[in-house]
């Protein structure tokens, strides 16, 4: 008992430790975005300083970032929806039907996430750009469930395969086509795995750089490339104290997104389907 | 008239045939257990009826329609798997309606069935229960009340009481037995355990290998087994057996004892396998020196493990015995409960 709870309390520690320098960075953006630019680089840094909302007036009034903002969260949810859609139906098929060669498909798919991105990003610009689709929300969203789907695709595979295939066999039995019985029985069993692959796809997308550089250029262009644009801006020099307030501007919704979602998360949805 | 007939139907996986031409004719109302050991491809069998798995060739007929490429929400049968397959997020009531919820039934209907089948079940205090809170025991209920309010034209049971406990399943068994003696439907019932199929059905198909070993009447397979396979599955404790060699009217066993042929089978020469049950050998006076080496009472009977020479036998005696590990015992029995078959083909004599 005794040494129960001692490991117990070591688990705990060791979770805070690894929580809290994973959190750090963040925490020091959120910090240096109340900050004037004089307090940024001071050396030591400081934690106690004299707080500013400027960093954020300036930019929410003068910039593009609350319609790039728009335009992040439109591509985001576009193409993690349209990707856990497609892919978890995907996943589906590999997980259960006998389909010739469906184990060397999905390690193909699964293949086509190992090509470095740059090496894909320049013919899709030019896809792009003879379809007459560069700069359109449409195409970020699509050039992102390239990537997306198979994510998807692998994660649900596993979850379906650990489901009871009595559940489909059940509902096909009881009036269900094999469509039915996905969308009826599998999807609602499955909606904890869902949300949770939902999440990380809309985070992927949220935060994705290069494609959203290559290929849109000012109606869809994303927050990330906003956030390069300032760090990269050669005329008046990286501003710090913007850079680090759009960073959390970009991080915040996503962070209400997951929270608002984690009460989904259900975990033994599926306890006392099958024997116990 | 309905009922299912099953013609000669193969089913392979590539070249590989697991199923290898089975026929049978269930006819209406019947209930029919398939048994036999793992992979002997009673469920294979079970899963083609319902749909669940192609015929590589021969045909299934449910009520005189041949349903090999109907789907199997168009055959009107209805299926118990052994792990429950319960719809999780859906409640009792919704899991026992929606097979008729997919059928288009009238609202009024639906509870109208579900009401009666929680009924027949004991199930009315769960209905708005999720299946995960649920004993064991009341899933299983829950399964059987979704094939009910079907009313559907042959129930397909895949080995439904093996999740439960001892004591469970003998309720279980007879709730079983009882329901469908109330609905009379037909019924086909995938089990390994004999006893299941020797109390639960009207007739038992015994399957070994992907083939029919013998179909019959549960005493009929008891009293006349048609081959040495049958004669070991069915039965518990198993039968006992001896090899020998017959001719001239006798029968040698290895053991060195001897017998008279009956009549019938006096002809009969070459290796020979008698085989006799355990509960038809008597301790007596005279007879097949034994030597005790376990005795099990349950109080109702007991079972002795005992050997002669090498080779060891059970024996089964009502009642209770003063016997004991190392006594020797003397073994009896009457020609008519001795079974022969031939050592080579397995095939009863």
């Amino acid at each position: 008992m005794h040494r129960f709870a001692v490991t117990h309390k070591l688990r705990i520690g060791g979770g805070i430790v690894v929580a809290l320098l994973f959190l750090l960075p963040v925490f020091w953006m959120v910090l240096t975005s109340f900050k004037f630019q004089r307090d940024i680089f001071t050396t030591p840094p400081t934690v106690f300083f004299t707080p500013t909302l400027e960093n954020y007036s300036n930019y929410l009034q003068r910039s593009s970032i609350p319609y790039q903002m728009l335009n992040t969260a439109i591509v985001a949810f576009g193409s993690g929806l349209i990707s856990i859609f497609t892919g978890a139906m995907a996943g589906y098929a590999l997980a259960r039907l006998r389909i010739r060669g469906a184990g060397l498909l999905g390690v193909l798919i699964l293949m086509s996430r190992g090509v470095p991105p740059i090496a894909l990003a320049v013919p899709m610009f030019l896809v792009g750009r003879s379809l007459g689709l560069i700069d359109k929300h449409i195409f970020l969203i699509l050039a992102y469930c390239t990537f997306l789907i198979p994510y998807v695709m692998w994660l649900m595979r596993s979850f379906f395969i650990a489901l009871p295939k009595e559940l489909e066999e059940s509902a096909m039995i009881d009036g269900c086509s094999r469509f039915g019985a996905f969308f009826k029985i599998i999807v609602p069993i499955s909606l904890p795995g869902l949300l949770s692959t939902l999440i990380f796809c809309v985070i992927l997308a949220w935060e994705e750089l290069l494609f959203a550089i290559v290929l849109t250029n000012r109606v869809a262009s994303t927050v990330p490339v906003a956030i390069a644009n300032i760090a990269g801006d050669t005329v008046n020099g990286a501003n710090w104290g913007a850079l680090t307030a759009v960073g959390t501007m970009t991080v915040i919704p996503v962070v209400i997104f997951a929270l608002l979602v984690q009460k989904w998360l259900i975990q033994g949805l599926a306890d006392g389907a099958t024997k116990g | 008239m309905g009922g299912v007939h099953i013609r000669d139907v193969r089913k392979s996986y590539g070249n590989m045939e697991v199923i290898h031409g089975v026929n049978i004719e269930i006819p209406d109302g019947q209930f029919v257990a398939l048994v036999g050991p793992s992979g002997c491809g009673k469920s294979t069998l079970l899963r083609m009826i319902a749909g669940l798995e192609d015929i590589t060739s021969g045909s299934i007929v449910i009520r005189e329609r041949v349903v090999n490429n109907l789907p199997p929400k168009d055959r009107d049968i209805a299926m118990v798997f052994q792990n429950y397959a319960l719809y999780p997020h859906m409640s009792v009531r919704k899991n026992m309606g929606f097979a008729l919820r997919q059928r288009k039934f009238p609202r009024d209907e639906i509870d109208r069935r579900v009401d009666n089948a929680a009924r027949i079940l004991g199930l009315e205090h769960v209905l708005d229960r999720k299946p995960r809170a649920l004993s064991g025991g009341q899933r299983q209920r829950v399964a059987m009340g979704r094939a009910i309010v079907r009313d559907p034209q042959v129930f397909l049971f895949d080995e439904p009481l093996s999740n439960l406990d001892a004591k469970l399943r003998v309720q279980m068994r007879s709730e079983l037995k009882e329901l469908h003696q109330r609905l009379k439907t037909t019924t086909v019932y995938v089990t390994h355990d004999q006893i299941e199929a020797m109390t639960l059905a009207d007739r038992i198909v015994v399957m070994s290998g992907g083939h029919v070993e013998q179909e019959g009447r549960p005493l009929e397979l008891y009293d006349k087994p048609a081959t040495l396979f049958v004669a070991a599955f069915i039965g518990s404790p198993p039968m006992n057996f001896f090899q020998g060699k017959a001719s001239s009217g006798r029968l040698t066993l290895d053991n060195g004892t001897a017998l008279a042929l009956p009549a019938d089978v006096s002809h009969v020469q070459g290796d020979v396998t008698l085989g006799i049950r355990p509960e038809h050998l008597r301790l007596g006076e005279n007879g097949w020196p034994a030597v005790v080496s376990v005795v099990e009472p349950t109080g109702s009977e007991t079972q002795i493990t005992a050997r002669i020479q090498d080779q060891v036998i059970r024996i089964l005696v009502s009642g209770r015995t003063d016997v004991g590990p190392g006594d020797t015992i003397f073994l009896e029995t009457g020609t008519r409960h001795m079974h022969f078959f031939d050592s080579k083909t397995g095939k009863r004599l």
